[in-house]
């Protein structure tokens, strides 16, 4: 094979045939088109004329140029010319494959890993061993292992991208204590300069990298700026223009479903690597905003978590003393309200009043007796997760609460009247703070020297005082106490919310405190020193391809870590949890930015993945050569005048034959089509969809055969032999059922296709999608087959779905079925949720509303389980011994039920109610 | 003697039902020619003059130098001249053809309806058809009925050796060197392509031997026309003869000014012998030819 960077010729030797041309040009030009001949009795007449005008006796240079390239063409054709030729990787020894297997690489994974499996198929071939790593796992502990190329393809169904970056440097490192030579397939997700690694790599063989060709997107976090949602868009590479995208806001409604909040446009300037988008949104909205994504493209980077950040709390303060116009300054509320108006919405009621809409957290500033009802409705409050914050003072000294006895309002019970130090009237300095204990949430806070408490109120004495100080001087006289009330709880600062008692409420450390307290949220980016020493768990975690998933065993992250660090295996991206605080970690940090792969050295063999197709030139150039040739006849016949007015015509005539020809054939196109629409209205058949996946297919058709059989041998539905299906081709809507088995590979429908398809689903046609994967996983739970279905099916009008009930009329409408087995048994399936349960006479009877289920979806790989080859044998194993006899028998018995239920819709459910209907005409 | 329309349509038809009857005896051309004959108005076509036959032609009053018995005593005892009786003159005249059947006859283009040989032998025949009808005698020229015959028989043989090609024609015709009837008519059919000597020698002897006659040239259209053009090798029908072009678009006005100085020769030759001379191109209806040729030796006749 010669290869000319995207074109390669797979039979190059012929090209020399190509110095033959220069030979040809000579000796064509020397021989002039021959002459007509021609029969003309006048000829006597002519004889001793002379020509007045000579003709070329050379051929035009221009025919010759038409020639030469014709047959250039021909030749090229017969060297098996190839456009994007599939590099086999040559070469023997050892192979190591190495992925990056990052959140970037997954929106072309199932690529990515057809690669990986042609590479490893083309190892196992030649005998090679491999290694296949994912550098986003850890570094093997074991020395460089190579292997059967076997072993690693059993693997690769299970890999998943990881989300986050490739260590490659680790990798390296490793890699330099090894001692071995190999080549190397670098699978990359063009993110990030490494310089060394292709070094390191390079040091040991040949290497070569696979780039996607592709900018990677990926979103920052959303922050509320100047009244909006904010958030910036980045890409890898600013050379390709692309189409706007649109980013959307997702959270949760108030039934608890997620749903779409908002909607931005994101379209790239022609070199900008990043563009802003913004939600304006209403607050009510803004807060329930989880995440931001881009659906373009799927992946943890194109998903930003949000986090307290975007959350403004209700906020309901009450003073205990009416504000006075001209002492704004020593006003209770108003160092709060300073502190607080730029993250929160604040409300200035009566308690009573405040507590009707709903406050995150109410603060009573110097506040000493509350109503009795006042106090049940706040407990109430408390009880439901509220936070109540009091500030002591004057008024809360002198009302005696929670002196005697415990108050449930106050954290701990208080001495009668405070104390005052460092006054005029009492001895020693104002009391600074002492640093905080590890069990206070405000561990890490850096306490000024500058903050002084002049006046406060005393705690009790109590037992179990000491877990309850949050913070305190000194001298070990608590400051700021808490205790849990109900869900909620309750927070007391022993001093005043204005300057009058100490300097706290004037220093930074009260923001910080309140922020602590979840009371006000950070305006922005916590810093690395603010979380120092907080330990924060992870609560949900975001896989490779952006979806959330459950933390799992994954232990909790240092807060400084959190900040700072890059996520990684130990610190995946998602949300993380401190108190009562949470902060999102995305994988695009505030300040980070994408930065591409850059180029590659020369002796780097470098593959795309957007060229995969392979394209074969030689028909192409056969047909340029043919054409030329015809041409090439008109204008020989033109040169030597014989090109006459009725040959024109008659050639004319055959051109016009050609074009009715070609019309015909389009006709019987259409002709098809009217056949297999007149097949599927005349008989009863079932249909499969074509994935494009010959085997699939090929299993699918026998499927639908097997079950014709079945169906034909037993019931009164009596199908013809199957038909396949073009989605996006053929009418549809005359098939009563279609078996659609799910391949990881397949073309996602035109929009054209899916509007076809809803259309089918809504006028009562039946799809049974089979994600031919149970045996994997739970239905759903992320197989790569499972992740296709979700993209199909996500333009797809499909009502709310649920697992087969054990009373569904699919379990009667033939045969009496438990359990719904086709090669896999055991796992769900799902169907239309039910409209609405009643109880008929003691029987549960579900209400269908005449409709079929518009989809079942499973992943038992039924068409597998009723193949039959055309001798009528099964084609495929199921299960083991009698009991897979068994599993085959109920597998088809499955199918007469799906096919019974979509013929007769709900009359089999009907049929439930034969035994009292019977009974009541009996009487 | 004359005959009326009808007397000859019904013959007309007696022919093809009988050439029909015979199984195909009678060449196609035959009944073509009939077809032919039979649209052409007859009308009286008597010598008009006094002579020996059998038909009352007119009294006319003797003069002296009559001979006595010539005297139609009846006639004259009705009056008191003596009156004779004249008869129609009755001899039967000798038409000879000479049909041109050489190869370049042969030669019809694309768009011609018939090559000019099949236009020679119908126009041949069918004036044959005419004038056996008419009592005369015909003959065709260097075939087997040269000798001059009147009647169906001659029709069939004229027709039999027109049909009967021989193997070894040459390119070009030239009129045969036989002896014409002397005071006979001559009809010369061809397209007078040959090499000048021969076609005009004969041509000459014909003239000369006190016979006079139609020279009737028939062409193609391309022969006139010449819509040829590019390199083109012109052939003669046999390929004896052949002549190479680079371009014949720009030989077009040479070639068709030696063919105006061909027919100039042949009409100058026919004006000086007291012939006529007719040009008939196939894409031409041949009634019209027909016409034409029967006026111009009936009138005669």
């Amino acid at each position: 094979m010669l290869a000319f960077g995207s074109l390669a010729f797979l039979t190059p030797w012929l090209l020399t045939a190509l110095i033959t041309l220069p030979v040809l040009w000579w000796l064509l030009r020397a021989i002039p088109p021959a002459p007509a001949r021609r029969a003309f009795p006048g000829v006597r007449l002519l004889l001793g004329l002379t020509d007045p005008e000579r003709m070329p006796e050379r051929t035009p240079w221009w025919l010759l140029l038409l020639r030469m390239v014709a047959l250039a063409a021909a030749i090229l054709a017969f060297a098996n010319p190839v456009l994007n030729p599939r590099n086999t990787e040559g070469g023997s020894g050892p192979l190591l494959v190495v992925m990056d297997a990052s959140w970037a690489s997954a929106p072309a994974w199932p690529e990515r890993v057809a690669r990986v499996r042609d590479a490893l198929d083309g190892a196992a071939r030649d005998g090679r061993p491999t290694h296949l790593h994912l550098l986003t796992d850890p570094v093997p502990a074991e020395g460089l292992s190579f292997q059967d190329a076997q072993t690693h393809l059993r693997r690769l169904q299970g890999l998943a991208p990881a989300a986050w970056a490739p260590d490659r440097a680790a990798f390296a490192t490793w890699l330099d204590s090894q001692d071995a030579r190999f080549d190397s397939l670098w699978l990359t997700d063009d993110l990030t300069p490494a310089p060394d690694f292709v070094a390191a790599l390079q040091a040991r063989g040949s290497v070569r990298i696979i780039r996607t060709g592709r900018p990677v997107l990926a979103l920052s976090a959303p922050v509320f700026e100047d009244g909006a949602v904010r958030a910036s868009l980045h890409r890898s590479r600013a050379d390709a223009p692309l189409p706007p995208l649109s980013v959307d806001a997702l959270g949760l409604d108030p039934n608890g479903v997620e749903r779409k909040l908002g909607s931005a446009e994101a379209l790239f300037e022609a070199d900008a690597t990043s563009v802003d988008v913004s939600f304006d949104l209403p607050l009510e909205l803004r807060n329930r905003i989880t995440r931001i994504a881009l659906p373009a493209q799927r992946s943890a980077g194109t998903v930003a978590l949000s986090d307290d950040g975007l959350k403004r709390r209700k906020i309901g303060l009450v003073a205990g003393r009416q504000a006075r116009e001209e002492q704004r300054l020593v006003e209770p509320l108003h160092y709060l309200r300073i502190a607080l108006a730029p993250s929160a919405d604040l409300i200035e009621a009566s308690i009573t009043d405040i507590l009707n809409a709903a406050p995150d957290v109410v603060i009573l500033a110097d506040v000493g007796t509350v109503t009795t009802e006042e106090r049940d409705r706040l407990l109430d409050w408390l009880d439901s997760g509220g936070l109540l914050l009091r500030f002591a003072g004057p008024r809360l000294a002198q009302s005696g609460d929670g002196q005697l006895e415990e108050d449930p309002l106050l954290p701990v019970r208080l001495r009668a009247g405070g104390r005052s130090v460092g006054g005029a009237m009492s001895w020693g300095a104002p009391k600074t703070l002492r640093p905080f204990a590890e069990s206070s949430p405000f561990f890490g806070l850096d306490v000024p020297q500058d903050v002084a408490v002049r006046s406060q109120v005393m705690a009790q004495p109590d037992p179990n005082l000491p877990e309850r100080v949050m913070a305190a001087l000194e001298d070990g006289t608590p400051l700021v106490t808490g205790r849990r009330q109900g869900d909620g709880r309750v927070v007391l600062f022993h001093v005043t919310a204005n300057a009058e008692w100490s300097s706290l409420p004037i220093s930074g450390l009260f923001v910080q405190m309140l922020e602590r307290l979840a009371v006000s949220t950070r305006a922005a980016q916590p810093e690395a020193a603010d979380l120092e020493g907080e330990t924060w768990a992870p609560l949900q975690v975001l896989d490779g391809y952006g979806t959330l998933g459950e933390a799992g065993l994954l232990s909790g992250v240092d807060g400084a870590d959190l900040i700072s660090q890059p996520v990684s295996a130990i610190m995946p991206p998602g949300l993380y949890e401190a108190g009562d605080r949470r902060i999102a970690r995305n994988v695009l940090g505030a300040n980070d930015t994408l930065t591409p792969l850059g180029p590659m050295p020369a002796t780097v063999i470098e593959e795309s993945f957007d060229v995969e197709e392979e394209q074969v030139l030689k028909p192409w150039l056969l047909l340029l050569a043919l054409a030329l040739l015809a041409i090439d006849i008109l204008a020989t016949l033109w040169v030597a005048g014989r090109l006459t007015g009725p040959r024109l015509v008659s050639g004319a005539a055959k051109v016009s034959m050609l074009a009715l020809a070609l019309g015909l054939a389009t006709h019987a196109d259409a002709q098809e089509a009217e056949d297999l629409a007149l097949l599927a209205t005349t008989e009863t058949v079932l249909a499969y969809v074509q994935t494009g996946d010959p085997r699939v297919d090929q299993i699918s058709e026998a499927g639908m055969a097997g079950l014709t059989l079945v169906l034909n041998r037993r019931t009164a539905i009596e199908p013809v032999a199957p038909v396949a299906v073009d989605i996006e081709r053929d009418e549809i809507s005359f098939f009563p059922f279609l078996y659609w088995p799910v391949t990881e590979l397949q073309e996602i429908p035109s929009d054209a296709a899916y509007a076809k398809l809803n259309t089918y689903l809504r006028s009562g046609g039946m799809i049974l999608f089979d994600t031919r994967d149970s045996n994997l996983g739970a239905f759903g739970s992320g197989t790569p087959n499972g992740r296709m279905l979700q993209r199909l099916a996500a333009k797809l009008d499909i009502p709310p779905l649920e697992p087969a009930p054990e009373d569904h009329v699919l379990t009667r409408t033939f045969y009496l079925l438990q359990d719904f087995p086709g090669r896999y048994a055991r796992a769900p399936i799902w169907v239309e949720a039910a409209q609405d349960l009643e109880e008929v006479e003691g029987m549960p009877f579900r209400n269908l509303n005449d409709g079929v289920t518009p989809v079942v979806i499973g992943g038992n790989d039924w068409a597998a389980a009723w193949a039959v080859t055309a001798q009528g044998q099964p084609m495929f194993p199921v299960g083991r011994g009698a009991a897979g006899g068994r599993q085959r028998e109920l597998a088809y018995r499955f199918g007469v039920n799906l096919i019974m239920h979509v013929m007769t819709g709900n009359y089999k459910s009907d049929q439930v109610h034969v035994p009292a209907l019977l009974e009541r005409l009996g009487q | 003697m004359s005959r009326s329309i009808a007397d000859i349509a019904h013959d007309a038809v007696w022919l093809r039902r009988d050439a029909e009857k015979i199984g195909g005896a009678l060449p196609p051309l035959l009944a073509d020619a009939e077809r032919l004959a039979a649209t052409v108005v007859m009308g009286d076509h008597g010598r008009k003059r006094a002579g020996t036959g059998e038909t009352f032609w007119q009294y006319r009053r003797a003069v002296p130098g009559d001979v006595l018995t010539q005297v139609d005593w009846r006639r004259s005892a009705r009056s008191d001249r003596l009156y004779i009786r004249e008869m129609e003159w009755e001899a039967a005249q000798t038409v000879s053809f000479w049909a041109d059947d050489a190869l370049a006859m042969d030669y019809r283009s694309p768009k011609a309806p018939r090559s000019k040989r099949e236009r020679a032998a119908l126009l041949t025949l069918a004036l044959s058809v005419l004038l056996v009808k008419a009592g005369e005698r015909v003959a065709l020229l260097g075939t087997e009925a040269a000798q001059p015959r009147s009647g169906e028989t001659q029709l069939r043989r004229m027709a039999m050796s027109m049909a009967n090609l021989s193997e070894d024609r040459p390119d070009f015709g030239a009129p045969p060197p036989a002896r014409l009837t002397p005071g006979g008519r001559a009809v010369f059919l061809s397209d007078f392509m040959g090499p000048r000597d021969a076609v005009f020698e004969g041509l000459t002897q014909a003239a000369e031997s006190s016979v006079s006659g139609v020279f009737v040239q028939i062409v193609d259209d391309t022969e006139e026309s010449f819509p040829f053009d590019g390199r083109v090798v012109f052939e003669s029908m046999g390929g004896a003869v052949s002549f190479e072009t680079q371009r014949a678009k720009a030989l077009r006005e040479a070639y068709q000014e030696r063919l105006a100085e061909r027919r100039a020769a042949l009409q100058d030759m026919a004006r000086r012998t007291g012939w006529h001379c007719l040009i008939h191109r196939t894409s031409e209806s041949p009634r019209k030819a027909l016409l034409w040729l029967y006026g111009a030796i009936g009138g005669q006749v």
